[in-house]
């Protein structure tokens, strides 16, 4: 296992803000770049598993993500708005891999089935309330689970999770709120 | 979690389908109203929901999703950060440097063949690697303005440099513009008018604990 341990020296960059790392990064560096993927890959890489439903293609996702980071760095104009831009990038990257996978299987315009690892089971009554909300998120419909992640993870806005999953603004309220209310109830049953 | 509601108050009154139901429950409001109502911070204050008994079970259940929410995403932040660090690794190895290249600079050579030429962006390198040598400091962006193409064009440079708090500015600023100018009369060939520091100060020392304030 040590071997696969890259070393970790902690950077003076470290510290560094947002914006110093993005410029940095957009101008070629990169040990600033390595310092962004730290801060905010374990981020992206909870997002695309929830937006996925498991964890199989994460580690692709988030490596594609970041790829195209570096190579569009330089459009970034606000380098202190890295952390949802960075977002934003792996969001649309998941969002491709679900339309791939849905393609590939051909299922129709069902919702996806909940994975196998976070099926309820027989001691679900013993599940801490946050056990049982990861169960529940996973079992949401797939649109649900998709405006739910970008409003919560991602800090996205209304708006901008409309123009992202290209739907109207009063379905994205609706799919919210259905995700909200389905959230709710369920916790009821949490203790 | 210790926080119950009563048994014998237990939310469920809202319908899932049915708005007119759900506003029934909620002193006609809706748990979208609510959850907005929380997310303004309860203000300005709504006695219409303040004095609902409804509605505060329901604010209740909302603060409780949250709380979880927040508490699920710091337990899954801690279980990625003790992953082994190899993810960190393969992305950086697919990277290419290529990327951010830039323009191409011409060196001079002694034979008429050959071809030299550093690319702009080992030059911002180099000035990055110069600020990086300096104490209380960070180098970010560096720009090259003018035609760096034509040998012996003048061009100027700019450099956005964030100082730590409690320095004296105008030395450091001087101190680094002397080092860049070295640095570049070392490894190119080019002719600089100016070099422009724009200098932000940091309103706090970076430390290693920052990287967790940013999660």
């Amino acid at each position: 296992m040590p071997s696969t341990l890259r070393e970790q020296v902690a950077s003076p960059l470290a510290g560094a803000t947002d914006q110093m790392l993005s410029d940095r990064a957009a101008d070629g560096d990169l040990r600033a770049f390595e310092v962004l993927v730290r801060r905010y890959g374990p981020l992206m890489r909870i997002y695309a598993t929830r937006v996925l439903g498991s964890n199989d293609e994460t580690d692709d996702v988030v490596q594609e993500s970041f790829i195209t980071a570096w190579q569009q760095l330089g459009t970034l104009d606000d380098g202190s708005a890295v952390k949802s831009w960075l977002m934003r990038i792996v969001s649309r990257k998941s969002i491709d891999r679900l339309r791939a996978r849905r393609l590939h299987v051909n299922i129709e315009d069902t919702d996806a089935p909940a994975p196998e690892s976070h099926a309820p089971h027989a001691l679900a009554e013993a599940e801490s309330q946050t056990e049982a909300l990861a169960r529940v998120l996973a079992t949401l419909p797939e649109d649900q689970r998709r405006c739910w992640t970008l409003r919560e993870l991602a800090e996205y806005s209304y708006g901008d999770i409309a123009d992202e999953l290209n739907l109207p603004l009063s379905t994205v309220r609706g799919l919210l709120a259905r995700a909200r209310k389905t959230l709710l109830r369920e916790m009821e049953e949490w203790r | 979690m210790t926080e119950l509601t009563p048994t014998n108050r237990r939310f469920l009154a809202f319908d899932l389908n049915d708005t007119e139901r759900e506003q029934a429950g909620l002193h006609g409001h809706t748990i979208e109203q609510l959850s907005d109502y929380l997310d303004r911070g309860r203000v300005p204050a709504d006695p219409s929901i303040d004095d609902s008994p409804e509605c505060e079970i329901a604010l209740r259940g909302l603060e409780r999703l949250r709380r979880a929410q927040q508490t699920l995403l710091d337990k899954d932040l801690k279980r990625e950060s003790l992953r082994d660090d190899s993810w960190v690794a393969s992305i950086l190895d697919n990277i290419t440097l290529e990327a951010h290249a830039g323009r191409e600079i011409p060196l001079s050579h002694p034979s008429p063949t050959a071809r030299l030429v550093v690319t702009e962006g080992a030059v911002r390198g180099v000035l990055r690697e110069v600020g990086d040598r300096m104490q209380n400091l960070f180098v970010g962006r560096c720009v090259l303005v003018g035609d760096v193409s034509v040998p012996g064009t003048p061009i100027s440079i700019m450099v956005d440099v964030t100082v730590f708090p409690g320095q004296n500015i105008p030395l450091l600023a001087e101190q680094l513009r002397h080092a860049m100018y070295v640095a570049l009369h070392k490894y190119t060939e080019l002719v600089v008018a100016a070099i422009d520091i724009t200098v932000s100060d940091l309103q706090a020392l970076p430390d290693s604990s920052a990287q967790e304030k940013e999660h």
